[in-house]
């Protein structure tokens, strides 16, 4: 049994990321591995080493607040979890919470997680629009789409980008990264959300998932040809095709 | 007349001819070119009104609710000024004056009724001194365009809050419209009664759990839907204002829905010859509008049981013997009331949707996932299949498949006049065909071509003149 963690739900479900735990888990069931999604309801207890996936999005600045001053609390914990080989996903907000901090304007700075080496700066304006990043899973390239939507510009340093950006802006607009892979776990600005969108890179956290119980990472293929489809068009959108 | 706002009219009038030979549909050109020329049009004209301007806005309902109410006062002999649907940012609504108004800038009217776009009201509100301003609800749409629900609703309270004179009328049932009781103008309350489709779990679409005011969690006897329904904060005390236009015994007939209306402890039946749950809350805003502004509320009610849906308003045609229905898709908390339409009637149909991400459409597509389209695993059993088309009709596709709809039922075909066609020569019964913004004219141009409209000829000298 695969426990899948939703960090949140009400709070951080901004861009439709729900579809992201729903992805994960039809993807499960499809294939006869049995799946539970747990959500993590704010200010009740919880032991993310529990878990075998994490979903942590994003939210409104307001809801952003909440989230970050109760899961200071848990710091540790999921700190713990991550060095034990938690898969995690975490988009926008979620990925930018995980850094060392957020600086708003010149004065503020909001303190993250630190669990991540990364920091982000707010900009001048929204990047926002469709976006192509090609990431290598299992040593092999994908090219895999969504839609960012944020101001804030993300800067790494001892991790590894998630991705290059084919087109769109990424991390920041300039150094042509998208995201982060540190350990299992992944981050990105991409919405779409991103899982339903990308079924290779949801089979391949599925894939560790289950690596992380002890069984066998192989993956009975499914029909997919709608996905290919839709990502097919999504890319020609960006002049990919 | 000031030479300027004549030269403005003029020009206006000749960029409406030539954007009519272009062929645009529902243009705000004429307003846009009359404003560059004289920025104080908008007011010049609005300040004609014998009567008064009155503005509707909010997410969702606000074209029905306009119509609506510009048919009330229309078949209660005023003169209505009325802007077409679409048109509802500050050029759109400027447009709407000049059509009116003769080349020589003559105009007479006795009411102005404007559908405003949220983000509008600010604008529009300062140009012409609403006497009356709907608020109908709010909910997340097209985010990529405004930045975040909180924003705009803070926009709009700035707004209403510089006009204490203006009367209100507001949405008891959802927490983010009845705040504005608190502000100084006159407000008048509509609602929803507890009925039998009410709801006590919260829905996934949640626009806003926690208190406008103080930011605690608001608690819910029952939900209508997203966050409308009977709310209480704990903490404040702010609650559900006792509605004084209250819909009874909401319930679906056949083909619409009924409730009995109570206002000032007297009852009105009401039959809406439309279907849609929300279509009530359309109704009880416009009835609520309509009387405060001295109609009878017989005829307010006659009115509102001849009312004929605008494009895409839950449209009806008939395709051979099949009845059709066109219906537009913009938001979450809309989208689930149209899937609410599918378990409504029982009969096996053929569903289409059309999914856009151009700029109107919103150009994130991403909220599809906000949907419940969970409720078709269990629904299917009576959609012979699913055709999915437009710009993103592939990932509509996938949406539906992972909403556990069977892969055989689901269909992506791009091209719209195929997709349409398919959909209509489909197996079952009835049709139901939703599309987003821009998607919308195209499918009923299609559909115009192989369909009959359902009603419409009877009604045509009474509509709404917003042509
Ligand atoms: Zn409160």
């Amino acid at each position: 049994m695969l426990v899948a963690g939703h960090l949140y739900p009400d709070l951080l479900n901004l861009y439709g990321d729900r579809g992201n735990l729903i992805a994960f888990a039809r993807r499960c069931t499809w294939r006869n591995i049995p799946v539970t999604v747990r959500e993590i309801i704010l200010g009740e207890p919880v032991d993310f080493r529990e878990l075998d996936f994490l979903f942590i999005g994003g939210g409104s600045d307001r809801e952003q607040g909440i989230m970050a001053e109760d899961l200071r609390r848990h710091r540790d914990n999921l700190g713990e979890a991550i060095e034990d080989g938690l898969v995690v996903l975490a988009i926008c907000g979620g990925y930018q919470f995980l850094g060392h901090h957020y600086q708003t304007g010149t004065e503020r700075v909001i303190p993250g997680l630190g669990l991540l080496d990364l920091y982000t700066q707010a900009g001048p304006r929204r990047l926002i629009g469709n976006c192509a990043v090609e990431v290598e899973l299992d040593g092999r390239p994908v090219r895999i789409t969504g839609f960012e939507n944020h101001s804030g510009r993300t800067f790494l340093g001892r991790v590894q980008p998630l991705g290059r950006v084919l087109a769109g802006y990424g991390n920041n607009g300039t150094d042509g990264l998208e995201g982060v892979r540190f350990r299992n776990v992944f981050c990105s600005y991409l919405h779409g959300p991103l899982l339903p969108k990308n079924p290779r890179l949801t089979d391949h956290l599925v894939s560790l998932a289950l690596k992380r119980v002890g069984r066998n990472p192989a993956l009975a293929p499914l029909d997919d040809r709608l996905e290919e489809r839709a990502g097919a068009a999504a890319l020609a959108r960006l002049g990919l095709g | 007349m000031d030479a300027k706002l004549m030269i403005a009219i003029s020009s206006g009038k000749t960029a409406a001819q030539c954007s009519q030979l272009l062929g645009h549909h529902g243009s705000s050109l004429p307003g846009k070119v009359a404003l560059r020329l004289y920025p104080g049009t908008l007011r010049a004209l609005a300040a004609r009104a014998e009567r008064g301007v009155i503005l509707v806005t909010g997410t969702n309902g606000k074209t029905t609710t306009n119509n609506m109410l510009a048919r009330v006062l229309l078949e209660a002999g005023y003169r209505v000024i009325c802007n077409r649907e679409g048109a509802n940012l500050i050029s759109g609504v400027t447009t709407a004056f000049l059509r009116k108004a003769t080349a020589s800038g003559h105009l007479e009217f006795d009411w102005a009724v404007l559908e405003v776009d949220e983000a509008s009201v600010p604008g529009v509100a300062a140009e012409v001194d609403p006497r009356m301003v709907v608020v109908t609800n709010f909910f997340r749409d097209q985010l990529d365009r405004y930045g975040e629900l909180d924003k705009t609703v803070t926009l709009i309270d700035d707004a209403l809050g510089r006009l204490p004179q203006t009367q209100l009328v507001l949405n008891a049932d959802d927490p983010l419209v009845a705040q504005f009781g608190g502000l100084a103008s006159p407000a008048v309350f509509f609602g929803l009664a507890p009925h039998a489709r009410v709801v006590e779990r919260r829905h996934h679409t949640r626009e806003s759990r926690f208190c406008p005011l103080c930011g605690k969690e608001l608690n819910y006897a029952f939900y209508h839907y997203s966050q409308l329904g009977l709310f209480r904060c704990p903490d404040c005390g702010f609650r559900r204002p006792e509605p004084e236009v209250e819909g009874l015994q909401a319930r679906y007939l056949e083909d619409g829905v009924a409730c009995t209306i109570r206002r000032g402890g007297r009852d009105y039946p009401l039959e809406l010859p439309t279907q849609g749950f929300y279509n009530l809350y359309n109704a009880l805003a416009a009835f609520a509008a309509g009387t405060l502004l001295g109609v009878e509320p017989e005829r307010v009610i006659e009115s509102l049981e001849s009312y004929e849906p605008a494009t895409g308003r839950l449209q009806r045609f008939r395709y051979r013997d099949k009845p059709v229905y066109l219906n537009l898709v913009k938001n979450p908390a809309g989208f689930n009331e149209s899937l609410a339409l599918l378990r409504t009637d029982g009969r096996r149909k053929d569903v289409f949707i059309a999914v856009n991400d151009n700029v109107a459409d919103g150009r994130d597509i991403s909220w599809l996932w906000d949907v419940d389209f969970e409720v078709l695993e269990e629904l299917q059993r009576n959609v012979a299949g699913f055709v999915c088309s437009g710009l993103r009709g592939e990932e509509m596709a996938v949406r539906l498949k992972y909403a556990g709809v069977a892969l055989q039922k689901i269909v992506a075909e791009p091209n719209l006049k195929e997709a349409v066609g398919r959909a209509l020569d489909g197996p079952g019964v009835a049709a139901y065909f939703f599309a987003t913004y821009t998607a919308l004219w195209p499918v009923e141009k299609v559909l115009r071509s192989r369909v009959t409209p359902e009603r419409g000829k009877q009604h045509a000298g009474s509509r709404p003149s917003i042509s």
